[in-house]
């Protein structure tokens, strides 16, 4: 019995789960996170396959962990049951999705012409039929260079090679930032560095959340091993690492231990010292940051909390700085979950129920008549922008041109 | 910096954020989870017994009631009102009177106030009327809920089970499903037009309240409007589709005003070091990496009793309160905690939090714990809420007169 | 009065009862059997769950350890899908008494109980949740047996060989003529007419109603009442059974039965079968003994505890007090012989492992009695044709069989996963309002949330089914006794159980509220 399968215990079938679920909402392909969580548990029996097979409509969006109120860790329990129901027959799609980074180390010095092949109608359409990619999802352009090669003065092996430990902030960029949207680290680092941090970019690998979402608990655990090894020293040291990637920070803090099952002290102090951005800003530069001179931006934009932001159980730390920029007119997305969940909407059989999650938050942003979304993670920016056509920017690229960050 | 953080969303905590918000105040709420509106029946149980105003002298001083004061209570439910009508909900109702509204199970419930839908059963008698039910809907039985209502006097004229466009056919619904089949303009058409034969001559219909979760006054008009039905709604097993939405209402309204929500950690009280133990610096979130630090100027705890986690219970008797462990009033024999019956006196429904005239939990010798530190509605001792009926009527004057309190 | 006249008349529908009916039946003996409540309301209904491997008695009670050895074996193919093949573990953790282990595996070995010494490491990784500081560890054959699918069985294969069987029929008074019994007069509980039931021979297989039965005959039978108090985990911590390996005592066994595990058991005197208290001093044991099992239980959610009675042959050498040493093997009394009264047997004690056994002796004594040359048929006899799953196996196959997704809609019990339709069957076929009587064939409202939802839907079923059934189609009795067995653990997380239990049922249900008091 894993500890989230324990945390079963504490369930009083209350449905608060079910009626929270973004995917039970628009499918009955799906049970709801308690049939197949906390009730599916107590059949499950070591060493026999999963029961229920409907547990691999769960997105994994953490919804329902977060809203039940007696600490059933039902996300969690069904991330582990979808794990042991794929066991033995993942698809080789799911196993290439998985891996962002060996796509990135491929992908990226053949863009522009992957992306132009990416782009080609026809060959999503094959990419489909063989492959069981969504051909409408989103596949994001690859960058040229990489972060790592642009920034390579920041790279760092060990914290002995950091000057400034007291002020230094070590970025965790994650395969997004590295292989396709390095500007937007570089503006990340800019608004960290404007507020008197230095950031160095420390060993690291892919967080393995791909790799865990879609079964391949072995090799996230791997990967996962892999960056406790080489950012534990840092934390240790006193210098936090710091992400713009929702969905990695989260893998960083809670999945490795949680989910994953990974125990021990550096384990345990890359978790305390892992942050998101904005969390940051507001727990560890607060008074700096209040001091600021925010300038305007004008726009009237649809603010979208990504669902795994929220499993972070910090709240939403970029509000109120949203909020306090000048003529930025922002609005809160009501949605629970984007509908992209990670790789959940690239794929083929689950594509339509992954647009269908995302509708409401899509009618929203037309409703309103927004310029742009704001969202934190990259799957959702990515995702929204293409059902909407609306342009998506992490909120840190609003915060650097309310800095006035070139 | 907060200046208000509460803790819980329940009806007591997020209509103290909405409250202490729409005040001016800086409010944070955090809560492990959401509370208990998605599980009840949807309704402002204030005295089910009748008047609260004639009870009020003969309650005992401890009472939450006798804290908080009937103009707190009168004043909170003018409040509500103001928080719930953006969302186009209304409250029926009063104070002088109850409305006795059918249960799932064919009892009549005594309450103050209902969203109108629900409200619309009182007086039952008053008009011939039809009740209803959606095809294969298991948490709502139209045998249960007519075959009583007959031997109280008030039968149903007659009986219907109408079908529903659009619900699941590959698992069970749950009430949230056809509330949102009928949120969807097209489904809800379609599913009109089938009623529409079915209901040729009757005037008032009763339903299980399925009838929109974040569009329900446009699906009450439309179904007046097409179908020409008084219709009534009345409460089904959890989740509570009238609860939901009144929190929907409330999470907006207090969103609106500026209060931030965070949803997830367990938190535990911290005590300033500067102030000689007197004042609470905030709480400590476990949240997803380790321990936040929140501070604020005032501490709300809005935790609820045993069943949301604001009251610890043990097997050896103790009972703590979850957050501060503050002192909690209750008996340490657990043979002793519970009826033989479960519609009996259950000891452990008035286990809590004392608190004085400003909410404030109290310490033995009758001064305040903490200064800045409040408690409002399930967390509070001296009250079988059950039993009075009286649960969401101390939520809302406890939260009322905290939040005054604070920000005094 | 309407009547009928029979060969045997058997008192008491629990395994005792039921084993003897079909002995007499498969030897050609008219039979009617009938019992005061549903089958298994008694003893059978309220024990453990555990097929004995016999270990538990090897060394304290030799004679009933062996029988049980050979009947495990027996049972295994007649009732195959009543059974859970969990196997069975004696573990010894550093509290206990360290010489014990060797004795206890002469004896196994000398009394046929097949047993086998494993290294703690693999009991380990068997049972993970074990004591980490086990010293020793054996195998067993211990199983876990479904106590009311296997009295389904009996009773249908009773009834499939022309037996009758009568539940909801209480003995009302023995029918005494020329100074031998000559059967019984019966009052129906549905419908209240009396019937009377003529036999030239009455067995008496009350269990722990079995005194009030002999009392009807102005005899006093030397029976002693333990109450067993036992309780279930909300999930299943162990799947093996495992049992302290120890002189027996209270709460050394725990056995998974189904979706939950079964920790027990006390032994108590009590005075008479009705109104069973739980007291806490019993729940603190249990669960004190469960932690030198699974040191991790006080962070495991308890369900619900219940009693059973043990019906026990209290020797007249045997002091009055207690019941734990009393002989755990059945006890047959033939009155003829014993007190001059012909026309009546009783039978009692045992355990539920060996009622066949127990009944074959019955029977053999009966049929000389009748005057009937027969040989017991029942250790050949399957008690159901072809291979059945047990039930747990049979919701697995549902739950992972893709085409049905899941079990599609239609599911009322869903902590127990039972369907719509298995609800109108039994609803339907059944005889009385008693939702009780349902949870017993179907497990209604046995999982973590107590009926506290399946409730509502099964009384709504009822109702809209059953002509016959109350207003509330039996709703509030089956909330009060669901209450009732949870109250003993009423702290932490059942005690939330319990609150939302009771705000569903209060607040929006409006049942009434009654003038009562705690405790």
């Amino acid at each position: 019995m894993t500890a989230p399968g324990l945390s079963a215990d504490l369930c009083l079938k209350c449905n608060i789960c079910t009626a929270a679920c973004p995917v039970a909402a628009v499918t009955d392909l799906f049970p709801g996170p308690k049939a197949v969580g906390p009730q599916a548990e107590r059949y499950r029996q070591p060493g026999a396959g999963s029961v229920d097979a409907s547990v691999t409509w769960c997105s994994g969006c953490g919804t329902c962990t977060r809203v039940c109120p007696h600490g059933v860790q039902v996300a969690e329990m069904n991330i582990l049951a979808k794990a042991q129901a794929a066991r033995g027959h993942i698809p080789l799609r799911d196993q290439f999705m998985s891996r962002p980074e060996w796509l990135g180390r491929f992908g990226s010095p053949l863009a522009p012409l992957a992306n132009f092949a990416l782009s080609q109608p026809l060959l999503r359409l094959a990419l489909e039929r063989l492959l069981g990619i969504a051909r409408h999802a989103p596949m994001p352009p690859f960058s040229h260079t990489t972060l790592r090669r642009r920034q390579r003065a920041r790279l760092v092996r060990t914290p002995e090679q950091v000057a400034r430990a007291a002020t230094t902030v070590a970025f965790y960029h994650g395969c997004s930032a590295n292989y396709y949207e390095p500007q937007l680290a570089e503006t990340a680092i800019a608004v960290l560095e404007h507020l008197g941090c230095s950031v160095i970019i420390p060993p690291q690998v892919c967080c393995g959340l791909p790799l865990q979402s879609n079964g391949l608990l072995r090799a996230a655990r791997l990967q996962a091993r892999s960056n406790i090894r080489s950012l534990s020293p840092f934390a240790k040291a006193g210098i936090p690492i710091v992400g713009t990637s929702t969905s990695c920070t989260l893998s960083l803090k809670h999945d490795y231990q949680n989910i994953l099952g990974l125990e021990g002290e550096d384990a345990a102090v890359l978790a305390e010292s892992t942050f998101d951005i904005f969390e940051f800003l507001a727990f560890r530069l607060r008074s700096t940051l209040d001091q600021a001179i925010l300038h305007e931006v004008t726009a009237r934009a649809l603010y979208h909390p990504p669902c795994q932001l929220k499993s972070h159980f910090m709240g939403l730390p970029a509000l109120p700085v949203l909020r306090r920029i000048p003529e930025l007119d922002l609005h809160l997305s009501e949605a629970e979950c984007c509908g992209i969940a990670g790789t959940y909407g690239l794929k083929k059989e689950k594509y339509r129920v992954a647009r269908d999650v995302g509708e409401g938050l899509f009618a929203q942003a037309r409703r309103l008549n927004v310029d742009c979304i704001i969202t934190d993670s990259e799957t959702c920016r990515w995702w929204i922008a293409r059902h909407t056509a609306l342009p998506a920017f992490h909120p840190v690229q609003i915060l650097a041109q309310s800095l006035r960050l070139s | 910096m907060t200046d208000v953080l509460i803790v819980g969303a329940g009806l007591a905590g997020l209509f103290a954020a909405a409250l202490a918000a729409r005040r001016g105040a800086a409010v944070t709420l955090i809560t492990q989870g959401r509370g208990g509106l998605g599980i009840g029946h949807g309704c402002i149980d204030i005295w089910s017994a009748g008047v609260l105003e004639r009870a009020l002298p003969h309650l005992p001083d401890n009472h939450p009631y006798r804290r908080a004061t009937i103009s707190s209570l009168r004043s909170a439910l003018t409040q509500l009102d103001g928080m719930l009508s953006p969302s186009g909900l209304r409250l029926s109702g009063s104070l002088a009177r109850n409305l006795r509204l059918p249960t799932p199970a064919g009892q009549l419930h005594p309450t103050a106030f209902a969203l109108t839908a629900q409200a619309q059963a009182d007086p039952l008698t008053g008009e011939d009327f039809t009740l209803a039910t959606i095809d294969a809907f298991r948490d709502f039985s139209l045998a249960l809920a007519s075959h009583n209502l007959r031997q109280l006097g008030a039968p149903p004229a007659s009986l219907l089970e109408l079908p529903m466009v659009g619900l699941p056919t590959r698992r069970d619904a749950y009430s949230t499903d056809l509330a949102r089949c009928l949120d969807d303009s097209s489904l809800r058409a379609e599913t009109f037009r089938a009623w529409k034969p079915r209901v040729l001559g009757i005037r008032r219909l009763g339903l299980p309240a399925v009838l929109g979760l974040q569009s329900h006054p446009v699906v009450m008009a439309d179904l007046e409007d097409r179908l020409g039905l008084q219709v009534f709604e009345i409460p089904t097993l959890p989740p509570s589709v009238p609860g939901l939405r009144i929190e929907a209402a409330l999470r907006a309204d207090a969103q609106r005003h500026g209060a931030l929500i965070i949803e997830g950690p367990h938190v535990i009280g911290r005590v300033s070091g500067a102030s000689n133990g007197k004042r609470a610096a905030g709480v400590v979130a476990h949240t997803a990496g380790g321990p936040h630090v929140y501070n604020a100027d005032r501490v709300l705890l809005a935790t609820g009793g045993v069943l949301h986690g604001g009251l610890v219970t043990l097997p050896t008797g103790r009972v703590q309160e979850s957050v501060f462990d503050l002192p909690v009033v209750h008996n340490t024999q657990r043979q002793t905690w519970t009826s033989p019956q479960i519609g009996g006196r259950q000891a452990y429904a008035t286990f809590g939090v004392a608190v004085d005239h400003q909410m404030r939990p109290r310490a033995l010798d009758g001064g305040p714990v903490l200064e800045n530190l409040y408690a409002a509605g399930g967390l509070l001792a001296g009250a079988d809420r059950t039993r009075e009926g009286s649960r969401q009527g101390i939520d809302l004057a406890t939260a009322y007169r905290a939040v005054e309190a604070a920000l005094a | 009065m309407p009547g009928l006249s029979t060969q045997l008349l058997v008192i008491g529908g629990g395994a005792t009862g039921l084993g003897i009916a079909l002995d007499a039946v498969l030897r050609g003996i008219k039979t009617v059997l009938v019992d005061k409540s549903d089958l298994g309301q008694g003893t059978s209904g309220r024990y453990h769950g555990l097929l004995h491997s016999g270990g538990r008695y090897v060394i304290s009670d030799p004679v009933s350890a062996a029988d049980c050895a050979r009947e495990n074996r027996v049972l295994r193919k007649l009732a195959p899908s009543a059974i859970e093949d969990t196997g069975g573990l004696f573990v010894s953790v550093p509290t206990d008494p360290q010489d014990f282990p060797d004795r206890w595996l002469a004896a196994c070995h000398a009394n046929g109980v097949p047993a086998q010494e494993i290294s703690p490491k693999s009991a380990l990784k068997r049972e993970p949740l074990l004591n980490p500081r086990i010293t020793r560890a054996f195998a067993v054959q211990d199983a876990s047996l479904d106590s009311f699918d296997l009295l389904h069985l009996l009773s249908a294969a009773v009834q499939s060989h022309g037996g009758q069987v009568w539940p909801r029929c209480r003995v009302e008074s023995l029918m005494l003529e020329d100074g031998r019994v000559t059967g019984a007069v019966v009052r129906s509980l549905i419908g209240d007419d009396l019937i009377v039931v003529g036999a030239e021979l009455t067995i008496n297989a009350a269990g722990p109603w079995a005194g009030a039965i002999a009392d009807l005959a102005g005899l006093q039978i030397p029976i002693a009442l333990g109450k067993g108090t036992m309780l279930a985990m909300a999930t299943r911590l162990v799947n093996t059974v495992v049992n302290r390996c120890k002189p027996p005592a209270d709460g050394d066994i725990f056995v998974p039965v189904g979706t939950v595990s079964v920790l027990g058991t006390t032994d108590v005197l009590v005075r008479d079968a009705e109104s069973l208290s739980i007291d806490p001093w019993e729940i603190d044991l249990l669960l004190a003994e469960g932690e030198l099992l699974v040191p991790t239980l006080p962070t495991h959610r308890p369900l619900r505890a219940w009693a059973g009675v043990r019906p026990l042959y209290r020797p007249p050498t045997q002091s009055a007090q207690e019941t734990r040493t009393l002989p755990r093997a059945h006890t047959l009394l033939d009155h003829q012989a014993l007190h001059g009264l012909p026309g009546m047997i009783s039978v009692f004690g045992g355990k539920l492992t060996t009622y066949r056994l127990m009944a074959e002796q019955a029977i053999d004594l009966a049929c000389q009695h009748l005057h009937v040359q027969s040989a017991c048929l029942t250790a050949q006899t399957p008690l159901e044709a072809g291979t059945s799953l047990h039930y747990l196996a049979r919701r697995h196959a549902r739950l992972e069989d893709p085409a049905h997704h899941r079990f599609s809609a239609d599911v009322v019990c869903e902590c127990e996963l039972i369907t719509r339709s298995d609800l109108e069957h039994a609803i339907t076929q059944a005889a009385s309002d008693d939702l009780d009587d349902i949870r017993r064939d179907l497990r209604l409202g046995m999982g973590p949330c107590q009926a506290a939802f399946c409730g509502y839907r099964a009384a709504g079923l009822a109702r809209s089914l059953a002509t016959q059934a109350p207003v509330d189609g039996g709703l509030a009795p089956f909330l009060a006794e669901r209450w009732r067995g949870i109250r003993p653990l009423g702290w932490g997380q059942m005690l939330r159980q319990l609150e939302l239990s009771r705000r569903f049922s209060q607040e929006l249900l409006g049942l009434p509220t009654v003038e009562e008091d705690s405790a």
